[in-house]
């Protein structure tokens, strides 16, 4: 697991065989507060990019140091490279799904979506800036669609943090074409105007739709079904039937971010009110909460909800220096 | 602070005790509350805190402000600025000691009375007092007192004049003189002493922001705005400082001190309070007047002076700690983020600002996320019901059981998951009838069956198509039972095919359900057993089950009513016996019973109430069509089940799909549905003859199943999936992925040597096994050149591993046992990929075991290090 926060630096943690999680690395990453973390698919070895406020993203890289066994608890990272086109603040950086190879896309507060490509993955330090996506709005975060099926294009979302009143879409999504070899804009979630904090693509796991949760002043999860592309004209983009499944504000404030779990069964989400809210849909496709808890792990008194879910405390001796902007599970999973 | 509206304070050193003070000062000491009753007298303030009132002080009258003196030793003491100027030093509660008897009482008289605005405790020299008053003439508007200054009258009447008019008794407590004078010809709204240095102030004075240096009072640094309220240093940048005007808060930075760096939004209601959080960097709190709501400004980057031009970056938030207004809060010293706030009329709410939290999950179904500075991990409690489970953990346990892999007999495959989904139970059953037809038809004569097989994968729709075809096939028979004379059987050699997929009748064509019958009265399934009897006509068999069931271990002694019912039963049109049982039989609780009712009670040829009731199995439901409907009935009922399955999803509906594309659309909609591409996956590759693996969506499938194996570092199921795959799927083998070339020719020497037998490239056919030339292979077939050495044994490779344990290395005739497999791993090629160092896999693994240098001299490569993946052990290993 990696973490980051507003003191610069990024943690790395470790478990070990006992369930313990242990600090093997923290290093200063940025000369800003970092936004986010986040890991590669291990098939790209242990790399991991962060984002930051003084305009740059960077890529890490572990390597084998010249540590011998006896300092095996620290491991070593080296940056590989610094992205530094943007001219405002990184706000959020995502690796592709790894069928698309080693690509990687920003986001910053001026609006612009940068995808860069590794084309050499054993060679960390170059990346090329492949396409540059203007959104006109100020971007807080992204999300890749994880479909790897040929029967979806590449595709990503955007979400801003604008909070001027005016009506303008706050999620856009763009796909990748492959004819004009650039991403368009695809779609836009007309009904999300408020300001969005996060968003996430369900894992799709062979599913015919693309399930997006996004975190605004509520929790709202979108189902995107692809139309036929026969019904499109061929080349074009395509077009999607959207429909919000479900909308919550149980948060009564806020929503800061949200994650699917492996199977994008399970969405969590975090608020304003210091609770981490679990939703989960049943057979008839209805999404309900189905645990609350605190940020700091206890279960919400009096909620009439049985918990499945079971808080433990993972380190409680965890020190870290300032707030955590951002975590990434997820790390050497095959 | 105006008299009506309570201020709030925090004790600086006292974790738990805190002031609330409008006319009076009132001391509150916090509990944590256990239990959900309040002890008398005590106050709630948040679900696990009380509080309770301590001590009241109401000695000193018009307070306008009042400031706790910074150390911890004298406690409970603290400066209350009046509305006449004075400022007097009080106590609340506390036993008089030594040390505070001195100070208790005393006062601070200005030269002229005018209102004290603020108050300010100097935190490193703590005797001295900054007191801000309002304007009056050209007199000082700022004042620092010295509280230690004991003989203040003394001094100041060898000094000054005395124009102490109090009485003479309380003149050793009145101090008249203070220690500086600032701020002539204005007034003071707000004080903070600089972090800095201990002799500089910050004023908030009328119409501009001054910097009081107390080396040289006769200097200061000013500023000309209207922000002069409520200045404050950030506590932990002492540059930063901020302050407000009406609804704005304004921040500076006193190394450019020109303008603020940052003016933050306006609010439509003037501000009352601003407050730098203690514990947290950047985060400032304000509150308006008549509002519920405090804003937070979280400002990690306001823009420093030098030449840096970026826009600040503030998230601002707002909480809303209760519903009423809020006159004022107070963070916590040293709790992280907490605070209390305090309504105009008196109520308190202990509050903490929750950071936000940012999560994620792991693949192994547990979510960590980060709150304030702890990390937490949250993993599903294992005593959750299976039906609660989320996929994602029933995957899981299901690829540990081996589901799916049991290729045997493939219907235990849904006791491997568990056996409690009906619909996977009738699933595995389909596929293995299916897959048993299929053997059987293979097994017999060609001709009979054959184009048969092909049919069996296509699901009984097809079947029941292809049957439409053949009207001949159509004999219509009266029941040989005397009773149902009136009711029509159809027999078709597809119909009993189709009766065969659904388990009723073994294959052949005798169409004899005795042995269906005997399985579910093994399985208690007692209601279902008669309703097939009854479907087959034969009543008698039915209440004989339903007998036997009443009788049995646990039996439902109502089956034996229902046996009696049944016993009644009478084909005459008008009988009591049809009323009541078609009225009643609609209170039965279970469908099949419901079901036999509905057939005994129907009119021929119609049979709704069985066909249609949906908790009846499909499999049943189907094969009852299969005898008692026509074949433009049967056609129509098949295929409105069938879209309805597909619609839903409905893994029952495989039974009438078949493994065919309309399986997969039906398959489809269950993985849209559930997400379960385990069940898809193996579900789909038992129809692998036929090209429903083709279908670009089972391929999707596989591919997650197999992504999210890997996720979970069960190496070793993807791995057993995969041969699983392979075996069901020729043409998904894998190429070889890795070639030994030789280093002269750079031809494989694969195919001749034993070290490297890819992808079951088979030992015998290279004649390796037991071969005595088996040792001999140390050159290139191609070149004959030699193969490179090992680097331990520095012998060249194609020899087999010389120490191998046990007494394999004797003989090559053990190589046929066990051992054989081990023996020929260690004689594997391997070497690293860095620096091509390598040499056989049994001594270098060996090797590694102690070092962790690549095992040729003045190579310092650390090869096993470099996959951080390979140290890693398989999750399904740590968990058995």
């Amino acid at each position: 697991m990696a973490t980051c926060s507003s003191d610069q630096s990024v943690k790395v943690w470790d478990k070990s065989e006992n369930g313990d999680w242990h600090c093997t690395a923290s290093w200063k990453t940025h000369s800003g507060s970092v936004w986010r973390v986040t890991w590669a698919h291990p098939e790209f070895g242990q790399v991991l990019a962060s984002c930051s406020f003084d305009r740059t993203a960077a890529v890490w890289e572990e390597i084998v140091g010249e540590s011998n066994d006896k300092l095996r608890g620290q491991s070593h990272w080296v940056k590989r490279t610094t992205l530094v086109d943007s001219r405002t603040s990184v706000t959020d950086v995502k690796f592709a799904p790894k069928h698309m190879g080693l690509m990687l896309a920003t986001c910053s507060a001026d609006g612009v979506v940068r995808i860069y490509e590794a084309p050499d993955v054993m060679n960390l330090s170059q990346w090329s800036l492949q396409h540059e996506i203007s959104c006109k709005l100020s971007c807080s975060c992204i999300s890749w669609n994880p479909s790897s099926s040929r029967a979806h294009s590449p595709m990503i979302a955007v979400g801003s943090d604008d909070n001027s009143p005016n009506i303008l879409a706050k999620v856009q999504i763009y796909e990748y074409n492959e004819n004009t070899r650039k991403y368009a804009k695809a779609e836009a979630l007309m009904t999300v105007t408020d300001p969005v904090h996060d968003i996430a693509f369900a894992p799709n796991l062979g599913r015919s739709f693309h399930i997006l949760a996004v975190a605004t002043k509520d929790v709202r999860i979108f189902t995107l079904k692809p139309l036929r592309k026969e019904l499109t004209s061929s080349g074009g983009l395509t077009k999607f039937e959207i429909h919000i499944v479900a909308q919550f504000d149980n948060h009564n404030s806020q929503v800061w971010r949200v994650s699917w779990n492996i199977t994008g069964t399970v969405l969590a989400s975090s608020g304003d009110d210091g609770c981490v809210r679990l939703w989960k849909a049943n057979y008839m496709d209805n999404w309900k909460c189905t645990g609350i808890l605190k940020g700091n792990g206890s279960p919400v008194n009096g909620s009439s909800q049985q918990g499945i879910f079971n808080a433990s405390l993972g380190s409680a001796n965890t020190s870290l220096q300032n707030s955590l902007n951002g975590s990434s599970a997820s790390r050497k999973q095959s | 602070m105006s008299g009506s509206k309570p201020d709030i304070l925090w004790a600086p050193h006292h974790v738990d005790r805190f002031v609330v003070c409008d006319s009076e000062l009132s001391l509150y000491h916090i509990d944590s509350a256990v239990s959900s009753e309040l002890k008398a007298g005590s106050l709630r303030l948040s679900e696990e805190t009380t509080a309770t009132l301590l001590s009241i002080n109401s000695d000193t009258p018009y307070m306008k402000c009042v400031a706790w003196y910074p150390k911890y030793d004298p406690e409970c003491l603290l400066a209350v600025g009046q509305a006449n100027g004075r400022v007097v030093l009080t106590s609340l509660g506390q036993d008089h000691n030594s040390k505070s008897k001195d100070l208790i009482g005393k006062e601070f008289v200005p030269k002229h009375a005018r209102q004290c605005n603020t108050l300010a405790w100097n935190p490193l020299d703590s005797n001295w007092l900054a007191a801000g008053l309002d304007k009056h003439r050209a007199d000082f508007s700022v004042l620092i007192w010295d509280i230690s200054s004991k003989y203040a009258p003394e001094t100041a009447v060898a000094t000054e004049k005395v124009r102490l008019s109090a009485g003479d008794a309380e003149a050793g407590l009145v101090v008249t003189k203070p220690l500086y004078e600032l701020g002539q010809n204005d007034a003071c709204l707000s004080l903070c002493w600089l972090p800095r240095d201990q002799k500089l102030l910050l004023a908030g004075m009328h119409r501009n922001l001054a910097i009081f240096d107390l080396r040289n009072t006769s200097q200061k640094i000013f500023v000309n705005t209207k922000a002069v309220q409520g200045v404050t240093v950030d506590p932990y940048f002492h540059d930063r400082v901020a302050s407000f005007y009406e609804g704005q808060v304004a921040i500076w930075d006193l190394r450019k001190f020109e303008k603020p760096v940052l003016t933050l939004t306006e609010q439509p209601k003037p501000l009352t309070k601003v407050a730098w959080c203690p514990t947290r960097t950047g985060l400032l709190a304000t509150l308006t007047r008549d509002s519920n709501i405090i804003r937070l400004y979280d400002m990690q980057h306001t823009p420093t002076p030098i030449g840096d031009e970026t826009e600040p970056t503030i998230i601002e938030r707002s909480v809303q700690p209760c519903d009423n207004y809020i006159a004022s809060f107070a963070w916590h010293p040293t709790s992280q983020n907490r605070m209390v706030v305090v309504t105009p009329n008196r109520t308190m709410s202990d509050f903490t600002v929750f950071e936000r939290i940012s999560l994620a999950w792991s693949p192994v179904t547990s979510l960590m996320w980060a709150c304030g500075r702890h990390l937490y991990e949250c993993t599903e409690e294992g005593k959750a019901s299976s039906l609660e489970k989320d996929i994602a953990t029933k995957m899981r346990l299901r690829a540990l059981s081996r589901y799916g892999l049991d290729t045997e007999q493939v219907w235990r495959n849904h006791l491997l998951a568990g056996n409690e989904d009906p619909q996977l139970k009738s699933l595995w059953y389909t596929l293995h009838y299916i897959l048993y037809f299929f053997q059987y038809t293979e097994d017999m004569d060609q001709k009979l069956t054959g184009n048969k097989g092909p049919l069996v994968y296509a699901g009984i729709k097809s079947i029941v198509k292809s049957s439409l075809g053949t009207t001949e096939n159509l004999r219509h028979s009266r029941s040989g039972s005397d009773r149902q004379a009136d009711i029509i059987q159809y027999l078709s050699e597809e119909r009993s095919l189709a009766l065969q997929l659904c388990g009723w009748i073994k294959k052949g064509t005798d169409l004899d359900v005795e042995p269906f019958l005997n399985s579910l009265e093994q399985e208690g399934d007692w209601e279902r057993a008669a309703a097939v009897a009854l479907f087959n006509l034969d009543i008698r068999r039915a209440i004989q089950i339903l007998n036997k069931g009443a009788s049995s271990g646990k039996g439902d002694l109502n089956l034996n009513v229902v046996a009696m019912a049944l016993s009644g039963y009478t084909d005459e049109k008008n009988s009591l016996w049809r009323e009541m049982c078609s009225t009643l039989r609609l209170q039965l609780n279970n469908p099949y019973l419901c079901a036999m009712f509905a057939f005994l009670t129907s009119e021929s040829g119609s049979y709704d109430g069985v066909l249609y009731e949906n908790n009846v199995a499909v499999r049943d439901r189907v094969a009852f069509a299969c005898k008692f409907l026509n074949d433009a009935q049967l056609n129509r009922f098949i295929e409105k089940l069938t879209n309805e399955m597909k619609e839903a999803g409905n893994l029952e509906g495989i039974l009438l799909t078949g493994l065919t594309k309309d399986g997969v659309d039906l398959m489809e909609s269950y993985v849209d549905r559930t997400g379960d591409v385990q069940t898809a996956s193996y579900c789909m590759l038992q129809g692998s003859p036929s090209d429903v693996l083709k279908d670009e969506r089972v391929q999707y499938w596989i591919e997650n199943y197999r992504n999210l194996l890997d996720a979970w570092r069960f190496w070793h199921k993807r791995a057993e999936f995969d041969i699983h795959r392979s075996k069901l799927d020729p043409s998904s083998k894998p190429l070889a992925q890795v070639f030994v070339s030789c280093n002269f020719c750079g031809k494989s020497i694969s195919y001749s040597c034993s070290a490297i037998p890819h992808q079951g490239r088979g030992f015998s056919q290279y004649g390796v096994s037991g071969s005595p030339t088996k040792s001999k292979v140390t050159s290139c077939p191609g070149c004959r050149k030699p193969l490179p050495r090992c680097a331990l044994c520095l012998i060249n490779m194609g020899t087999p591993v010389s120490s191998c344990p046990g007494g394999s290395k004797s003989d090559e005739k053990v190589d046929l046992s066990k051992d054989k497999k081990l023996a020929q791993f260690n004689n594997w090629f391997t070497w690293c990929h860095n620096c091509r160092h390598g040499g056989h896999a049994g001594h270098m693994l060996s090797w590694f075991r102690d070092h962790t240098e690549c095992p040729v001299s003045a190579c310092s490569c650390k090869c096993m290090q470099l996959d951080t993946t390979g140290n890693l052990v398989p999750a399904e290993t740590v968990q058995a």
